[in-house]
């Protein structure tokens, strides 16, 4: 028998590590070095509205992904030890707005499946039309680091769809940061939860009061991926003073003043895309095509259970 | 579209859903982007079997809707139509099964290729290739013709027709007629339709007197539909018009306002009535039926067969003449009311309340049936309806009587019609009886004469070659076993409360949803071959429906004209006839 052995953990795997961020402020201070004389001084910091003459583009374009852990394996390996691994799907699509005529369409969806595990001798599940490549893990591979293996291949996919779709005069908006999606032209990164606490006490004041519709100065963060940030407030019933904030960023590598032209173009866009909270429970930061967009996806990735069935049967098949 | 039919029946239009149950007698398709399904378009799909040939499941469209994938909340639609939600729009058709063929009962399965249903495929699927002879009804809405299967119709297999539906706008009469028309001028009857015969009731207004007349409106469209479904527009060619005579005229002339030619009048001789024993239908009220006095009423009809001698046009009865039906009336009560005689005629256990009843109720008859029933016209003129010696189409006049003498006419008219027929012993030639308002005459509660007529032609009618066409405003209010005899049931426009009733079981409730909006024209066909009502719109008569609508009277009607007309007016006259100047 070629092929090595493997056993699927009988629990579901969501009882395992959860992909999904608390919500919240930011609740750890942040050592990133700060930059925030960028468009106003430190000192002049106050609420930015809508700059006059400033119009949303007519098509939007926004990307996401979606990944979900179809089951936890366990290999064997011949000299008896176990590495731990996961059998996961994820998908990234394109939602294109046309807002000038009225219609949002999903403009490339792809789908991946992986096997990530730091295994040596892991090859391919194939199971029926299925099939998970192995994604090789370095180090020791336990179990709670995997889930963010799975993340490389999936903003790959995320760049692979998004460039597909781009038109001329488009805006593309990547759900999350932009890491290594920075040399896309006309892109932002959008990022809804607030982890880290970027700026000094008195200027996330100015952050914590804007109305809804305002925007926070541009800002430049100094960590490896940083680049232009500035904080909007979306649409919202006035509550927690981080209700309805997120975070945007653009490439480091644009200039002072397109990065502002790009954070007063946020501002008339974003804000018509806000979700109402008794449709989704992320609202208002989780925009409403990213979340059409998700329940797509999700759909892409095939029935939870079917899968877990499926990658059972080739566990035992290979016994 | 290949010869087989299978490899390629049509376009394909989408694929059978797996989110909903696939079932043999039900599915749903998943309609492709860029195709559609409407109501009653015809599909086919096929199901491969391991150890056996594929079975091609066909069937119709009773449902289809659309819906947006994607969408959660009602209000999504905004965000949809807005641009900022992704979603996409699916169509799917709930298809009910029509035919399996071979009859393995499997359900197509999920993510098969759905084919609209074109050409030999449609014909299959409709069982139109089964029927050896097909009588075109209309056209189905993808506007190819569907067919009767003749069979269910002549009496092979079986006979009769219900047509249901609210009247003006459910079109039951002129369905009635078109049937006949295609009937009779299809060929799919061969050489029998030659001879068949129909007899057709005009309840309301002057509307089926103009059969024979073309209709002035006709216009190439509808010729082209009649074409198509492989007839001739044009009117009924042999047609014969009665009329009951003009109340007080002594003459007889008949009563008609619209056409003035070629109309005969009917009635029936004193004679006739008292031989005949047609006293009973003078009674046709199904409530009074329960009450005593039916006793008397046979007893005197039996008394009035024995002893009337016919003298003169009008009879004699115990030495006294009669000339009119008021006289025979009066005749009858006063022998009633004395005490002598009474017994004679009603028999000798009968009380005076009974006879009272009876005497209240027929001196009421006098003022409706004394222009039917006549003693004073000359008993050799031609008065009386007979299918087997008049036209092909004989149309009788019923719209100017009382209710009362409608039924006696509907009644005697049926009764010597479906007798003589009984007499001669064969189905053929074959006779069709269009009658509206059918729950007038065969009511759901009570007995009369007339009901047991019509259910004795819509039980052995079949054999007989006579062939019930009854319509009717709501089938739940006849006589159930008139309706269960009716192999062939059609349905207009139909009233709301009326389609939940269990009559209409036969409609799918997509359908019967369907026939509340029937337009004019619209008819829901279920015949015993195919498991789904056919939806089908029948073209435009081809024939005057009124008198605005009739062209030229045709040839033959003129000529009855100068012959049925007195000779002396027309010398007269002066310069003979004209179309306009009808000297009577």
């Amino acid at each position: 028998m070629t092929d090595p052995r493997f056993f699927v953990d009988s629990w579901d795997p969501a009882y395992g590590a959860s992909f999904e961020a608390a919500g919240g402020g930011p609740a750890a201070p942040s050592s990133a070095q700060v930059d925030a004389d960028a468009e106003l001084p430190a000192v002049d910091w106050r609420a930015i509205g809508p700059r006059a003459g400033v119009r949303a583009p007519d098509v939007v374009l926004l990307v996401d992904g979606v990944r979900r852990i179809d089951a936890s394996v366990w290999t064997a390996e011949d000299d008896g030890t176990s590495f731990p691994g996961l059998a996961a799907s994820y998908a990234a699509g394109v939602v294109r707005c046309d807002l000038e005529r009225g219609a949002a369409q999903l403009a490339g969806a792809r789908v991946g499946r992986g096997l990530f595990t730091a295994s040596p001798s892991a090859a391919d599940v194939v199971a029926g039309s299925v099939r998970y490549p192995v994604h090789r893990v370095s180090g020791t591979g336990e179990l709670n680091k995997l889930p963010a293996a799975v993340q490389g291949p999936l903003t790959a996919l995320e760049v692979e769809v998004s460039g597909a779709a781009r038109t001329d005069g488009d805006l593309l908006v990547v759900d999350g940061p932009l890491r290594n999606r920075r040399q896309l032209p006309r892109t932002l990164g959008y990022i809804k939860t607030q982890h880290s606490q970027y700026l000094d006490a008195r200027l996330t004041t100015v952050v914590t009061g804007l109305a809804a519709g305002e925007r926070s100065p541009v800002f430049k963060l100094g960590t490896a991926w940083g680049g232009w940030s500035w904080y909007l407030r979306l649409p919202v019933a006035l509550g927690a003073p981080w209700a309805g904030i997120v975070r945007m960023e653009c490439s480091a590598e644009l200039g002072i003043d397109e990065a502002v032209g790009l954070a007063d173009l946020s501002l008339v866009t974003l804000p018509r895309f806000a979700s109402t909270p008794y449709k989704d429970p992320r609202a208002p930061q989780n925009l409403i095509p990213i979340a059409g967009l998700e329940r797509r996806l999700r759909s892409l990735l095939g029935d939870a259970r079917l899968l877990h069935r499926v990658l059972t049967a080739a566990a035992r098949a290979r016994r | 579209m290949t010869d087989d039919g299978i490899d390629g029946p049509g376009e394909v239009v989408g694929r059978v859903l797996g989110t909903a149950d696939a079932t043999p007698l039900q599915f749903w398709t998943a309609v492709s982007p860029g195709s559609y399904l409407q109501l009653d378009d015809v599909v086919v799909t096929r199901r491969e079997l391991p150890d056996r040939e594929p079975v091609t499941i066909a069937g119709v469209v009773t449902h289809v809707r659309a819906r947006h994938e994607g969408a959660q909340f009602d209000s999504d639609v905004f965000a949809i139509a807005d641009g900022t939600l992704p979603a996409q729009v699916q169509e799917a058709a709930e298809v009910t099964t029509t035919r399996v063929d071979p009859e393995l009962y499997v359900p197509p399965s999920p993510g098969a290729v759905v084919h609209r249903a074109e050409g030999d495929a449609r014909a299959r699927a409709l069982h139109f290739d089964r029927m050896e002879r097909r009588i075109p009804m209309g056209m189905g809405r993808d506007g190819v013709p569907v067919y009767l299967n003749a069979d269910f119709l002549d009496g092979s297999r079986g006979a009769h027709v219900s047509i249901s539906g609210i009247s003006g706008v459910a079109t039951k009469t002129s369905f009635a007629t078109f049937l006949l028309y295609s009937v009779f001028r299809s060929g799919v009857l061969g050489g029998d339709a030659v001879n068949a015969k129909a007899l057709i009731f005009n309840v309301k207004g002057e509307d089926l007197l103009f059969l024979d007349h073309p209709n002035t409106r006709l216009d190439d469209a509808t010729r082209a539909s009649y074409a198509k479904l492989g007839l001739v527009a044009g009117a009924f060619p042999d047609v014969r018009v009665y009329a009951p005579p003009r109340v007080g005229d002594s003459s007889g002339t008949p009563d008609v306002s619209s056409r003035l030619t070629g109309v005969d009048s009917f009635y029936w001789t004193l004679s006739e009535f008292c031989a005949d024993r047609l006293l009973p239908y003078v009674f046709a009220d199904a409530d009074d039926e329960r009450q005593q006095y039916t006793m008397v009423v046979h007893s005197v009809a039996a008394h009035l067969a024995r002893h009337a001698q016919p003298a003169d046009g009008g009879v004699s009865i115990d030495g006294v003449r009669l000339g009119s039906y008021a006289d025979l009336v009066d005749h009858v009560v006063e022998q009633l009311n004395d005490d002598e005689t009474r017994s004679d005629w009603a028999g000798s256990a009968v009380g005076l309340g009974t006879v009272n009843a009876f005497a209240r109720r027929l001196i009421g008859s006098k003022k409706d049936l004394s222009r039917l029933i006549r003693g004073d016209l000359a008993t050799r003129r031609p008065h009386s309806i007979n299918t087997a010696e008049s036209a092909q189409v004989t149309v009788v006049d019923l719209h100017n009587l009382p209710d009362r003498a409608q039924r006696f006419v509907v009644g005697v008219t049926l009764k010597s019609e479906f007798e003589r027929k009984e007499k001669s012993g064969t189905a053929k030639p074959l006779l069709f009886v269009v009658l509206d308002e059918l729950n007038k005459y065969a009511p759901r509660e009570g007995s009369s004469p007339i009901k047991e007529v019509l259910l004795d032609i819509a039980e052995r009618g079949r054999s007989l070659g006579v062939i019930l066409v009854g319509a009717q405003q709501t089938a739940s209010e006849v006589e159930r076993r008139i309706v269960t005899n009716s192999a062939i049931r059609v349905v207009g426009r139909l009233d709301p409360a009326e389609a939940s009733r269990p009559e209409y079981g036969f409609l799918p409730p997509a359908q019967r949803q369907r026939a509340l909006l029937a337009k004019p024209g619209t008819m829901f066909v279920n015949q015993p071959d195919i498991p789904v009502p056919l939806c089908l719109e029948f073209p435009f008569p081809a024939w005057a429906t009124r008198v605005s609508e009739a062209g030229r009277a045709p040839s033959e009607t003129l000529r009855s004209l100068t012959q049925s007309v007195d000779p002396f007016a027309v010398v007269g006259s002066g310069g003979g006839t004209s179309d306009d100047d009808i000297p009577f």
